[in-house]
């Protein structure tokens, strides 16, 4: 091992890594997954809350009062079914379903009007807030009666299962995962994999350098890159929060293995398609604890199966509950033994691979 | 009987100033080994892909095998076999089934496959897999697959690169059968011991324009020096002189050195086609 | 006498029940060009592999400069420059990168890729992208980056495969250079007239054994048909082609007869080529 020529190798890497197409990939694939799913799922879409109606007939002026207000979006449905239906899987986050003549019977006073309303499990405070103060000018502009009470019962039918999390906030450990193993395994598996078929690993080894000091000079690669690409989907998710060297210290352990995977990978696979044919398997396993993430309903031990669970569970810990050093001992202990593990198959595989080389040359 | 002919040839490339071949014209007949020969960047292979029609909208006149080349279509190749260099066959496929794909694409019947498979040596690797074939191995496959067939004009492009002397020199002896069989092969080849050889005539190309045209024998005789060198074995080890070949039957010295002396080769000294290459295009090229 | 720059002893490797290379010895001196000539498959490669530490003998020993090529085998890498069959450049890198990454490696101290590329003919285009390179440009730079640390012993398979008689000269008179300087060069070709040329030892390896090592002079002789192939003009403008037999009374005066009598052309001793004896050596092996 020598430190200089791996610093020489870790800069060649750099240099080629910027330019090859895996590594835009790599690198830009999260960040605008980010972007998309803030875009989609954030604010952006929050700000205008979503209301559905069925009318049973004759509340027009009800509903296109409703449907003319501005700070909401309203869509009618032509059955309670539906209505219903649309209210369960989230299209709108509130359903009311007016009786025939509902806006007359309150004007008329006397009787009690009946609505039953339907509120989406997921939908946030504030957009209900807004729901409610637009449903209550709207009726005052459709009878043009003020109230001090309501003759309205309203009966409250709850559907789809509660959830404080956003969507944003579900994908937060897909997106950590992709950043912290994507560019930390696919960098130096694919470049490794490229200088095997084009020959230049056998030059590099035919130098003083050893396959050693080319390995961990692209385990230094992985590593940086992976933790440079964690960092920015922490900051883009408005995630970095906790303590901040503890965030660190998670991160590098996760890039560390996840490049040492790589290199082990790129090792083994002959070529780009063989590699290709190992990641579609195991890019499954690797991230399974993130798209498990974002079904709530699935048992959460279920992703403590899997290897990567134990870089994820640290960080949100950290970033959402403000673990300390105690709290994520275990999940660290773990993934120290996967590192330990990889490191013990590394320094085997450079032993094979060091006469491997020759023979496949 | 003349199979290609070629007059005034000229192609520029799209967004390029200067032309790539630059008005040639020459002449190939039946049944003649023509070697076209200069550096890489000459126009050599633009050449040779305006008369395997790979490329269009150059200007001048070729005529092959008696018709103008514009006016021939896809049934052209049925007759013409090309091997360029790199070697480009389906990996996953064995030798045989490569050879029987492109076969298939004949409207004639092709029935020398076999035979050139062991002319090249190949038969016994005939059912393996081309991906786990040598650089050499797939250079031979190209070479049956250009001839299986039998075209009556071949455009061969270094057609024994990377291969043993033996062989190479297996390709090299069905060429001079198959020239015999009356096929025309225009060959480019970097090698001038190939080239001297095989060929009947050979062009130099440089810069898109053809430098010389004659026989390998005529070029040689042209740019040597008329001198004859001796190498013979004296005690203290190997000596050798240098006689000039007019007069040399009255030259004292040289009968005396045949008479006493052990000797070990006499050579004239002609150009070989390699010296003739670097006079040619090596001024331009440094 | 300095001890041989490369010196080979029972020499063995096998890739499983094949037995690629069968007990070889050799030495090669230093300031000397070893031609290792040999069939596809005939050992050429591994032995390569063998003496540059890609692979572990099985038996046998290989010193390079003195140092075993097992127990020391990166120092004795750094002595080496070892330019490959097939390419094997950076290609997204330019020339100079290529060089200089490989110089760092070898920590060369005050390397000059300029000077360097000059030299192959490559300065001018040192700043594109090798992948733009022709074929003989990218092995002038393989050349190049064999001898980025003015190595002591060259490997070099194939050098000028495929390259112009231009490219060629320049191959040529860098190795002439390396070995007027001292370096051991070991020389593998198919090109029996380069092997003949630049050698100034010639191995042949059939079957995994050296089955004849000479000077190219020797082995010629020894194989040779002892002829004269001389080309007479007539003067009607026919040639015609005479054969004299040497090495038998009156051939002397036979020859100059000839040379008195006939206007000669041509007159050419047929020694064996270096290919003849390549034929006769291996070709009968790869037929039976």
């Amino acid at each position: 091992m020598d430190v200089q020529r791996i610093w020489v190798l870790t800069g060649k890497e750099i240099r080629l890594g910027l330019t090859s197409f895996m590594s835009i990939y790599v690198l830009v694939a999260p960040v605008v997954l980010s972007l998309l799913v803030a875009l989609i799922f954030g604010d952006l879409f929050a700000q205008t809350p979503r209301l559905g109606i069925f009318d049973a007939g004759g509340n027009e002026t009800l509903v296109q009062a409703l449907a003319d207000h501005p700070s909401i979006q309203t869509r009618s449905y032509a059955s309670q079914a539906a209505l219903e239906a649309a209210v369960a899987r989230g299209s709108v986050e509130w359903g009311m379903s007016l009786e025939a003549d509902f806006a007359n019977v309150l004007r008329e006073g006397g009787t009690v009007a009946r609505t039953n309303t339907y509120r989406w499990g997921e939908a946030g405070t504030r957009n209900l807030m807004l729901i409610e103060t637009a449903v209550a000018r709207a009726v005052v502009e459709a009878t043009g009666l003020v109230f001090d009470e309501l003759p309205i019962s309203v009966e409250v039918v709850q559907l789809g299962e509660a959830s404080a999390a956003t969507w944003s906030q579900r994908l937060l450990p897909l997106l950590l995962i992709m950043a912290i193993v994507l560019s930390g395994l696919f960098i130096p598996s694919s470049s490794l994999v490229d200088e095997k078929q084009k020959g230049t690993l056998v030059a590099l080894t035919t130098t003083p350098a050893s396959l050693l000091d080319v390995y961990l000079a692209k385990t230094a690669v992985g590593f940086i890159l992976s933790g440079l690409m964690a960092l920015i989907i922490l900051a883009l998710n408005n995630a970095f929060a906790g303590n901040p060297g503890l965030l660190l210290l998670v991160i590098a352990l996760g890039g560390l293995m996840s490049s040492i995977l790589g290199v082990i990978l790129g090792s083994w696979s002959r070529d780009m398609e063989t590699f290709m044919g190992i990641i579609k398997v195991l890019g499954l396993v690797l991230y399974a604890p993130g798209i498990l993430e974002i079904f709530p309903q699935v048992p959460q031990w279920i992703g403590r199966v899997f290897p990567t669970y134990y870089i994820m569970n640290p960080l949100l810990e950290i970033s959402r509950n403000a673990a300390r050093f105690a709290d994520i001992a275990a999940d660290l202990a773990i993934l120290l033994g996967f590192i330990a593990v990889l490191a013990f198959v590394l320094a085997r595989e450079i032993q094979r691979q060091q006469q491997q080389l020759a023979l496949e040359g | 009987m003349t199979m290609i002919q070629v007059s005034d040839l000229s192609l520029t490339y799209p967004g390029t100033r200067d032309p790539a071949v630059d008005g040639i014209s020459f002449e190939v007949g039946q049944g003649e080994i023509f070697g076209f020969l200069g550096p890489s960047g000459a126009g050599k292979s633009t050449t040779q892909r305006v008369l395997c029609k790979l490329l269009q909208h150059w200007s001048g006149s070729a005529t092959v095998m008696d018709r103008s080349l514009t006016a021939w279509g896809q049934d052209y190749f049925a007759h013409v076999g090309v091997s360029f260099e790199l070697p480009n066959h389906y990996l996953q496929l064995t030798a045989r089934e490569n050879l029987k794909l492109f076969a298939n694409l004949y409207p004639q019947d092709v029935t020398r496959s076999e035979d050139l498979m062991a002319v090249v040596d190949l038969t016994a690797d005939a059912d393996t897999r081309v991906g786990q074939f040598s650089k050499g191995m797939m250079q031979r496959l190209s070479f049956v697959r250009a001839f299986q067939h039998e075209p009556r004009l071949v455009f061969l492009d270094e057609p024994t690169a990377g291969l043993d002397p033996v062989n190479a020199r297996r390709i090299t002896d069905h060429l001079q059968t198959l020239r015999a069989d009356g096929c025309t092969i225009f060959l480019t080849t970097h090698d001038m011991h190939i080239a001297d050889l095989l060929c009947d005539r050979v062009a130099f190309m440089v810069q898109g324009r053809l430098a010389l045209i004659d026989t390998p024998r005529n070029l040689r005789l042209a740019q040597g020096r008329k001198q004859v060198q001796v190498e013979y074995r004296t005690g203290e080890g190997r000596r050798q002189e240098l006689f000039d070949l007019d007069g040399i039957g009255g030259n004292e010295r040289f009968a005396e050195l045949l008479r006493s002396e052990e000797i070990e080769t006499i050579h004239t000294q002609e150009a070989t086609l390699e010296d003739i290459f670097i006079r040619t295009t090596g001024e331009q090229l440094l | 006498m300095a001890s041989p720059a490369i010196s080979v002893k029972d020499l063995s490797f096998s890739y499983g029940d094949n037995l690629a290379v069968d007990g070889i010895s050799f030495d090669v001196a230093e300031g000397e060009v070893f031609g290792f000539l040999g069939p596809n498959g005939a050992g050429k490669s591994t032995t390569v592999r063998l003496l540059t530490g890609q692979l572990t003998p099985q038996a046998g020993t290989a010193e390079l400069l003195g140092m075993d090529i097992v127990s020391e085998r990166k120092k004795a890498q750094q002595e080496m420059g070892i330019s490959y069959e097939s390419t094997n450049l950076y290609e997204q890198l330019n020339a100079v990168e290529n060089l200089n990454l490989f110089a760092r490696l070898y920590k060369v101290a005050d390397f000059d890729a300029m000077a360097l590329l000059e030299r192959v003919g490559l300065s001018g285009r040192e700043k594109e992208h090798v992948a733009n390179y022709s074929k003989g440009m990218k092995q002038r730079l393989m050349m190049a980056r064999a001898l980025v640390s003015r190595p002591r012993l060259l490997f070099l398979d194939e050098p000028t495969d495929g390259l112009d008689p231009v490219s060629t000269q320049t191959v040529h008179s860098l190795i002439e250079t390396a070995t007027r300087e001292g370096a051991a060069v070991f020389l593998t070709t198919h090109d029996m007239v380069e092997a003949d040329k630049l050698s100034d030892r010639v191995a042949f390896i059939h079957e995994g054994r050296i089955v004849a090592l000479d000077t190219p002079a020797a082995l010629k002789q020894r194989f040779g048909m002892r002829a004269l192939k001389v080309e007479v003009g007539h003067a009607n403008g026919q040639t015609e082609l005479r054969e004299v037999a040497l090495d038998e009374a009156g051939t002397a005066q036979a020859v100059h007869d000839l040379f008195r009598d006939e206007h000669v052309l041509t007159v050419h001793s047929e020694e064996a080529t270096l290919e003849d004896i390549f034929i006769d050596i291996t070709g009968r092996g790869l037929q039976g």
